[in-house]
């Protein structure tokens, strides 16, 4: 008996830890064929400029490192922690991020199945594709980095490297522009960006300064100003993080109007980074929305992957693109990344707003959600889209987002603080937004250029624009698009060693000392970090 | 039978019901990320990845020390190379090389055998385990080598919780005893990959990500390739660390707490990543 006993036990022992060891039992054929994954990982394409933007660009590129623990972490605690209280999210989560993550960021690329564990169990193609696209937008960077190659270089490693990412066609974004229904007109959509304004405008950071980047990159001259408008726009990125969400973005960044020379000359890449942090924000909604089961989490997630990988679904043209990414506005999306002035621009519709939108033209017809604020289009007066902006307008022309269709039901809050204004960001969106239109949009410009030029006239303005390698930039690329007169030749830069990286370099002054104090006395410097909290902070932890 | 001796078996009926195939000499992976364990680096029981497609790692010398309880000292060293050729999948080769102490300042150093293998990651986790195959070859080549082939499987499962990872190996070798075993007083080579009939064993792991970190620890049992030699019990701890995104450390120690070479060893290796050239078809 007591062999019996012994032999049972021993039995029920083997059985139980080879349950443990086989898994976790499966209801159904279904469910197990669903659970069957074989998505798998690649190497990034070998090159001699691999890691240089880790190598010369070291703050910024920490900070990437830091983006991918806040993206993770987000999606563990939204798929684990589905009856938490919102503060778990927009306080705990936020504040350790943002004092002590974004703070000290991790020096190498974080894998992030050992932050997002249950997560990527529940959807390891997802998860795929965005290492899949996160590896092509570093690798990016580091061409644009590399100070061997001339242009011509670049634009072949630029193309070599968007053929490779392409070679993954299970993973691959789609390089089609996918319309803003995709993202939020769902079912499910909007819901973690109301439940969580405060992570979500942070995601929405994120992903302004990881498109952003680029801008710098491409309209540097030199290695100073390329240097220095890195340090400049990632400070921007720190202003944003002064007062959330208010000075956070109010819509999803959209690359070609914070990187409008980034995307114009690599258009296929701009596409894919917007359906790639377009679908950021779906999942978000998918895991946040309590309307989609638990069990239909996954499916929910595989069909929107697979409508973002597909080059048909929600597609428009790239001008309609180019419009959407325009009439939604540059000062809603957190404004430009280079040439900016020392405010944040003042956005002109209520945080997270859901603008209407032409599928042929891309021009904005009306608010789904959320409203207008007025800002630098109040006062026009029609509700239709004018058939210059139907034709792809400048953005936001004709529109008048104060006097759009609201939907009562928006929650969400909008900045009131008009003397925080940008006009840069107006000028920005003039400049590479889209085709001007003819009729009042010429005049808005040309008051827009006398404008500009009056500034350009007073001698400490024009000292500022020459002292600062970013505006500088800003203003020789308006004067190759004619949009505005020359300035005087800019005194030489100074240079220093090309390998020197940014981390070791003082900080580029940005302004003359006798400019006076601008209302935001960080803003164009590069910002010391914020320093830790007093308080211990939280340790890092996986659950 | 003793409670000593009951527990192998346990075990091996755990394993053996729960992976569906198993191997040869353990074949050693070459994996960067500290995150993608591997056999040997430093611990013997790894989880169910393969390397990534297209990367070559290379560990150059990934060294290993024993000490048996008759206070001999025996080190290793296995130079590989390993490639992600398709998905999901991974070749690989190593030369592992032994330096035995023969006697009062003496010492033998030579090839213990080429290794080749291979490891086939079946899924990707979910619900279900990471599960993975993988076969291997160990040729008699060198003057330490057996002087057979030996053809060994193995199948590897992984399963990951929010506290912690967890894996489990299996793996058996075919062909007949050698006449004697290669450095009988403690042949290391391949990591403790001296020849081995059976192995079966479980490691658990814990991330700290934003260090690129693991720490683990393990216990596996092995049956020697000769009948007449006892069930060895092994148990130890280690450390893998990302030191830089092409670079990863690792560092380990044990102890084989029964059989008949008792004693500890400690390992140290690092491997290196990089992807092999492409072009556009």
């Amino acid at each position: 008996m007591s062999q019996v006993r012994t032999l049972s036990s021993r039995l029920g022992r083997g059985a139980l830890l080879a349950s443990l060891l086989a898994g976790t039992a499966l209801a159904t054929p279904a469910t197990a064929s669903a659970q069957w994954v074989t998505t798998y990982e690649q190497f990034y394409l070998q090159a001699p400029h691999n890691w240089t933007f880790r190598n010369d660009y070291q703050a910024a590129d920490r900070l990437f490192n830091a983006f991918d623990y806040g993206h993770a972490i987000l999606y563990e605690k939204l798929w684990t922690m589905p009856h938490a209280s919102p503060d778990e999210l927009e306080v705990k989560q936020y504040d350790y991020l943002t004092k002590r993550v974004l703070v000290r960021p991790p020096r190498i690329p974080l894998e992030e199945a050992a932050i997002e564990i249950k997560y990527v169990q529940l959807a390891p193609e997802a998860k795929q594709m965005f290492e899949w696209a996160h590896i092509l937008h570093r690798q990016l960077y580091d061409v644009l980095a590399d100070e061997r190659l001339d242009q011509t270089a670049k634009d072949r490693e630029v193309q070599r490297l968007i053929d490779y990412y392409k070679t993954r066609k299970d993973v691959a974004f789609s390089s089609k522009p996918k319309s803003m229904k995709l993202m939020q007109e769902q079912p499910y959509s909007l819901a973690f960006r109301k439940q969580y304004p405060k992570f979500n405008g942070l995601i929405w950071g994120y992903h302004w300064l990881q498109v952003g980047l680029y801008e710098p990159l491409m309209v540097g001259k030199t290695v100073d100003e390329r240097q220095a408008g890195v340090r400049a726009t990632t400070a921007r990125f720190w202003q944003m993080l002064q007062d959330p969400p208010r000075t956070f973005p109010y819509q999803m960044p959209m690359t070609p109007a914070v990187a409008p020379v980034f995307a114009a000359r690599y258009q296929e890449a701009a596409i894919i980074f917007d359906n790639l942090h377009s679908m950021h924000d779906v999942i978000s909604d998918i895991l946040a929305n309590d309307s989609v089961p638990r069990h239909r989490k996954r499916a929910e997630i595989m069909l929107a992957a697979e409508r973002f990988r597909d080059d048909t679904s929600y597609v428009m043209t790239p001008q309609a693109w180019l419009t959407m990414a325009g009439h939604m506005g540059i000062e809603n999306m957190g404004g430009p990344s280079v040439g900016f002035l020392p405010t944040l621009p003042t956005p002109t519709v209520t945080y997270g707003a859901v603008m209407s939108h032409d599928d042929r033209t891309g021009a904005m017809v009306g608010f789904k959600s959320g409203q207008a604020t007025g800002g630098e289009h109040a006062g026009h007066t029609n509700m239709t889209p004018t058939p210059a902006a139907a034709a792809g307008a400048a953005p936001m022309a004709g529109m008048n987002h104060a006097g759009m269709n609201h939907t009562a039901s928006d929650t969400s809050r909008a900045r009131t603080d008009s003397a925080r204004r940008d006009t840069s960001a107006a000028h920005h969106a003039m400049q590479h937004g889209v085709t001007p239109a003819p009729s009042e949009n010429t005049a808005a410009q040309a008051m827009m250029r006398e404008m500009h030029e009056a500034m350009l006239r007073d001698p400490a303005i024009r000292a500022r624009v020459l002292a600062n390698p970013a505006l500088r930039a800003h203003q020789q690329h308006l004067e190759s698009m004619g949009a505005v007169d020359s300035l005087p030749k800019a005194p030489p830069a100074r240079r220093s060693s090309p390998a020197t990286p940014a981390a070791k370099r003082p900080p580029a002054k940005m302004t003359p000392k006798a400019t006076p104090k601008p209302a935001d006395p960080h803003a164009g410097h590069v910002m010391p970090t914020p320093k830790p909290p007093v308080k211990k902070p939280p340790t890092e932890s996986i659950r | 039978m003793t409670a000593l001796h009951r527990w192998p078996q346990r075990f091996a009926l755990a394993a053996t019901m729960t992976i569906s195939s198993l191997s040869l000499p353990q074949n050693a992976k070459a994996q960067t990320d500290y995150y993608n364990t591997d056999a040997g680096r430093p611990l013997q029981i790894e989880d169910a990845y393969a390397v990534e497609r297209r990367a070559l790692e290379i560990q150059a010398a990934p060294l290993r020390l024993e000490r048996n309880r008759r206070g001999v000292y025996n080190w290793g060293i296995e130079p590989e190379l390993a490639y992600g050729l398709f998905r999901r999948t991974q070749v690989e080769i190593g030369l592992p090389i032994a330096i035995l102490d023969a006697g009062v300042g003496g010492k033998t150093v030579g090839i213990t055998g080429l290794d080749a293998s291979v490891l086939y990651n079946l899924n990707t986790e979910t619900r279900i385990p990471a599960l993975a195959i993988g076969a291997s070859v160990l040729a008699p080549v060198g003057g330490l080598a057996a002087d057979a082939t030996y053809a060994s499987v193995k199948g590897i499962a992984t399963k990951t919780f929010q506290w912690a990872r967890f894996h489990v190996n299996g793996q058996y070798t075919a062909g007949k005893a050698p006449a004697s075993v290669p450095g009988e007083a403690g042949a290391v080579g391949a990591g403790a990959s001296e020849l081995s009939r059976w192995l079966g064993g479980v490691s658990v792991d814990r991330p700290f990500p934003l260090k690129s970190l693991l720490i683990s620890a393990e216990a596996f049992a092995r049956q020697p390739l000769e009948a007449n030699e006892s069930l060895e019990w092994n148990a130890a701890v280690g450390t893998r660390v990302q030191l830089s995104p092409r670079v990863a450390l690792d560092v380990g120690a044990g102890s084989r707490l029964s059989g008949d070479d008792k004693g500890w060893f400690a390992t140290i290796g690092g491997a290196y990543v990089i992807g092999l050239p492409w072009r556009k078809r």
